[in-house]
């Protein structure tokens, strides 16, 4: 029970670091990394609650979890590429102005 | 052992996104995602461990320097150290293989029994066996399709 105490804790930190990032950085990846720390933070919690309490239908969300940041970081830096080649910065910022002045 | 893992991931999190230079940054992610894969192997999910470890640091930061270095970001120039290379590789490969030992370990000085061999075997290698062959498969694909782009140039 300590073990998940400590996990749930690691798990809270994580989540309040990439809402940070999301919510302070203009950096298209940073902002990329702090939602993959967001998704981490809540596999960590199901797997510690696999662990200390045999909820195994957790790991399956898991996984599923794993997949779809997968397939959100291809989207992202896709994006990110994107978005440089457009307006030449990383920077998310009034990308739909630079968009309409091209 | 597991609280000093959580608490360098964590650091490692929050240097990755205090990090200027692109590069560091990404090096730090990479380091967390690996902690928290070895940290779900010490806690007994062996295969959502290799899974972290394969997709995050095989995958997505794979994917991530290659858009790095599509839009032109410079790489920093380091100095040569040799000796805390060889520190750190060490240290990291020790990570690695403190996992792959420990159900070995109650066994130490005694024969395994034939019925535990297959437990040992059945529980961790054969998924290692089989995310490895994974692993062996893409890289042949890549070195055939890079002799292929050498060879014939690109189409």
């Amino acid at each position: 029970m300590v073990h998940f105490y400590i996990d749930a804790i690691a798990a809270i930190i994580l989540f309040a670091v990439g809402l940070y990032g999301v919510t302070s950085k203009s950096d298209f990846l940073k902002i990329l990394f702090s939602l993959e720390m967001l998704l981490n933070a809540v596999i960590l919690l199901l797997a510690s609650a696999a662990f200390n309490f045999g909820f195994t239908h957790g790991l399956a969300i898991a996984y599923v979890i794993i997949v779809i940041a997968t397939l959100e970081a291809a989207a992202g830096v896709l994006i990110f590429i994107l978005a440089y080649r457009i307006t030449g910065k990383i920077i998310p910022d009034n990308l739909n102005k630079a968009v309409d002045d091209e | 052992m597991s609280v000093l893992i959580l608490a360098i991931a964590i650091i490692l999190a929050v240097l990755s996104l205090t990090q200027k230079n692109t590069v560091p940054s990404v090096i730090s992610f990479v380091m967390m995602m690996f902690l928290l894969g070895i940290y779900y192997i010490t806690m007994d999910e062996k295969l959502l461990g290799l899974f972290q470890i394969f997709v995050y640091t095989g995958g997505i930061v794979v994917l991530t320097l290659f858009g790095v270095t599509v839009i032109g970001a410079k790489f920093p120039k380091y100095e040569i150290r040799p000796w805390a290379y060889a520190v750190v590789t060490i240290v990291v490969i020790g990570m690695i293989i403190v996992p792959f030992l420990l159900p070995i370990i109650p066994y130490e000085g005694k024969a395994i029994p034939l019925k535990d061999q297959v437990k040992i075997f059945t529980d961790f290698y054969a998924e290692i066996a089989i995310f490895m062959s994974v692993v062996a498969a893409s890289v042949l694909y890549g070195s055939i399709r890079m002799l292929h782009t050498l060879k014939h140039g690109k189409e």
